[in-house]
């Protein structure tokens, strides 16, 4: 045989392998079929699988395994590449019975199908009592499913340096218009001084205050997605941080997390951070010169509008295909609301509980060395109670997270300005959910 | 890297002539273990890009209903076109690419140059340290480079202030010049490797020729040694042409520090950033568009240097 032939053979088969590979990706035929789930407990012995991405995780499991030898749970720690992973194993219909997502992320993975309802459980809808009202309203989209249960959370409030404060004479801020006056003042005092920093690649904070501000950037009704991120309550948060940044009163150079953070608060350079409450340990640890000089207060407030912001947190969702909702449901109420599970994340994951029991936990009820042995936890209790419930993200929200991103280095760089930044977000948000065939429309 | 001297080793083409060829089942089994990851890992990925590109996403049900996808015809490509910010990628690597590509390469041109000529002592060693930033991952290299950039760390800018100057390297307009250094500094000793051993193939006698007829070592470089290696500089051209645009490593590490560097710095990061979003059709589209455009550049430049080059 010529080796030509042979070699035109092998083209065949290779082009075949590729055809049955594509063949094999196709998608489905649509299907409406509403899958209902089921409550029956199984009989015998169960094992679950539990993916997340919280250290010391596999401790807290240890803990249960011991105690429920019928109700078996693996761990995975995903924390490489979360939603990346997460959204592979669905594709191929290998999800886990439970996963770790994210608030934020919740409506895009059940655009995305990967949640069961468990309402189906009346434990999961009798769990309701036991979280922080906020948090359950964005496991519960609002409305009577339980697709999640709300793990930890991260109420914002103020780390301020009282030392430096008390050095010129600064009274802390109580509301953000004080805290514009306190960054003048601050920056007057010693023009390398300066009262916080803008982070322009960081949507999460950044959507924290609006957050706080009350601001609805999604709301669901009539069968679509009515986009405001651009709405006054935004526009008002944009234009203050516009103005302190136009004013050369906070720093946009630093990458909130980054050690070149880290060495500008090391040097003094920065007075305060409008942060959540599981940094309380990031200060701890990376800046033990600092200790004692620390003190964390409720976020500046606008106004008569009291309320507060959240900046991460998670939740531990139900996921589509699990077999076991049942045993699902039991593991993971446990996990999210027993003191002693509780006790043990956070001490080893640093997690800040979002169920109500969770926060008045023996650790967080003491007063915490580095910052002067202030209560600092009380404030993050306040801050959680009083955080919008209103508030819902998006389908599309890591997309409009970087669009918002980028234009928001852009304002920090002079081009535009934070309110152009929500434009683009905007517009990244129609269109990004266009592009899935999400009906949405632009305003309420 | 066997491309270094083609005319060396084509010349097996030729076989013994009746019958007595090497028969199927030995083809194949020497040829499996290439095809078989070449088809699963290259040509079902690429398939599978290239069919995800002509899809679009539907949804019945509402909201939280079934999604599935539909042929879209051209649709995800009309949206690439319409893309300002993937042609602003493309404009921004463009730059980098036409001022980049040269720079390094004249670099380890004269680099290799120096490197052959019998005047230089401690070869070895120079042509260790030359080419030892290439054993860098990307990666590290990056981050290493992130903290001389940087304003709060670096010893560099540290030195700068001290004399007056307030060099911002990672500023809206010296952020791609940063990333630029970066690639230089990582492969520009990996190209002057490949000219090296063109250079070192080159018989002697041919030097010995040229000064009997009163060449200087200058005229031997120029005139000699870079038109004889003149296949291998448009192969690292190439090379290099298409690692520019597949660029992701060294921005992507720099916008951990720099909010300059945009999610769509780069065609790659563009589509990375489209596929994180869920839209795997747009982002297929978009890489079936540089790949179309890679490939238009390099073949571009080999036909066009094909003639002068003696490819």
């Amino acid at each position: 045989m010529s080796k030509t032939v042979t070699r035109t053979r092998l083209a065949a088969v290779a082009a075949a392998a590729t055809l049955v590979a594509l063949a094999g990706c196709s998608s489905s035929a649509p299907s409406d079929k509403a899958s209902a789930a089921s409550c029956t407990p199984a009989k015998g012995k169960v094992t679950l699988q539990y993916w997340n991405t919280v250290p010391g995780m596999d401790k807290v499991v240890d803990l249960w395994n011991k105690k429920n030898p019928d109700i078996q749970v693996q761990t995975k720690n995903i924390s490489n590449d979360q939603y990346g992973t997460l959204g592979n194993a669905l594709k191929a219909g290998k999800a886990p019975d439970l996963a770790q997502v994210g608030y934020d992320e919740l409506p895009a993975l059940r655009t995305q199908n990967a949640f069961v309802d468990a309402s189906a459980c009346s434990a999961a809808t009798a769990a309701k009592s036991k979280f922080v009202p906020w948090t359950w309203s964005q496991t519960s989209f609002g409305g009577t499913g339980v697709f999640a249960l709300p793990q930890d959370t991260g109420p914002m409030a103020l780390y301020v340096r009282s030392d430096i404060f008390k050095k010129y004479d600064i009274a802390i801020p109580t509301t953000w218009d004080e805290y514009a006056a306190a960054a003048q003042k601050l920056h007057k005092a010693d023009p390398s001084l300066d009262i916080t920093f803008f982070d322009p690649n960081n949507a999460e904070w950044f959507n924290g205050l609006l957050w706080q501000n009350s601001a609805q950037m999604y709301s669901y009704s009539g069968d679509k997605w009515h986009v405001t991120v651009a709405s006054d309550q935004s526009k008002q948060v944009a234009d203050y941080w516009q103005k302190l940044i136009a004013g050369k009163l906070v720093r946009t150079d630093l990458a909130n997390g980054s050690t070149q953070m880290y060495a500008a608060y090391q040097k003094d350079q920065i007075a305060s951070y409008v942060g959540a409450a599981w940094g309380y340990s990031m200060f701890r640890d990376n800046l033990p010169k600092q200790s004692g000089k620390w003190s964390i207060v409720p976020m500046p407030t606008w106004g008569a509008n009291g309320s507060s912001g959240d900046w991460g947190g998670s939740t531990v969702a139900f996921m589509k295909g699990s077999t076991h909702l049942y045993e699902s449901v039991k593991f993971n109420t446990w996990l999210n609301s027993d003191p002693e599970a509780l006790a043990l994340e956070n001490q080893l994951g640093g997690l800040y509980p979002a169920a109500d029991a969770g926060l008045k936990l023996p650790a967080l009820s003491k007063g915490v060395p580095y910052y002067n042995n202030e209560k600092v936890f009380d404030v993050f209790a306040d801050s959680s109670r009083k955080i919008d419930t209103n508030f819902a993200w998006g389908p599309t929200q890591k997309t409009v997270n970087l669009a918002l991103q980028d234009a928001m280095a852009k304002a920090a760089a002079g081009d535009g300005t934070l309110t152009d930044a929500l434009s683009a977000a905007q517009a990244a948000a129609l269109k990004s959910m266009k592009a899935q065939a999400i009906p949405a429309t632009a305003g309420k | 890297m066997t491309d270094i001297a083609p005319r060396a080793v084509t010349s097996g083409g030729r076989r013994r002539p009746g019958g007595g060829g090497p028969r199927a089942g030995t083809v194949i089994a020497f040829l499996t273990p290439f095809f078989l990851p070449f088809v699963l890992f290259y040509l079902v990925p690429v398939g599978y890009a290239l069919w995800q590109s002509f899809r679009v996403v539907r949804r019945t049900g509402g909201q939280y209903g079934t999604s599935y996808t539909t042929f879209g015809g051209f649709d995800q490509y009309t949206q690439v076109f319409q893309n300002s910010e993937f042609w602003n990628s493309i404009g921004r690597i463009g730059l980098f690419g036409i001022v980049q590509v040269p720079v390094m390469l004249f670099v380890a041109l004269v680099m290799a140059l120096l490197l052959d000529t019998p005047l230089l002592k401690l070869k070895a060693f120079f042509r260790i340290t030359a080419f030892m930033p290439y054993a860098v991952p990307g990666v590290i290299a990056a981050i290493m480079w992130s903290y001389l950039y940087s304003p709060q760390l670096s010893p560099v800018v540290d030195l700068f202030q001290r004399i007056g100057l307030h060099p911002d390297f990672l500023g809206p307009g010296a952020v791609l010049w940063s990333a630029a250094n970066v690639s230089t500094w990582l492969w520009t000793g990996y190209n002057m490797l490949i000219m090296y051993s063109a250079l070192q193939s080159i018989p002697q006698e041919l030097y010995e020729a040229a000064k009997i007829d009163g060449a200087t070592n200058w005229t031997i470089a120029w005139r000699i040694k870079v038109p004889i290696i003149a296949p291998s500089i448009v192969l690292t051209t190439v090379f290099s042409i298409i690692g520019t645009l597949q660029l992701y490593a060294e921005p992507a590490v720099l916008r951990q520090i720099s909010s300059n560097i945009s999610s769509t710095f780069t065609p790659n990061m563009l589509a990375y950033a489209v596929a994180s979003g869920n839209n795997y059709q747009q982002a297929a589209a978009i890489s079936v568009v540089i790949a179309v455009i890679t490939f238009v550049l390099s073949f571009g430049f080999m036909r066009l240097t094909s003639k002068k080059a003696g490819l």
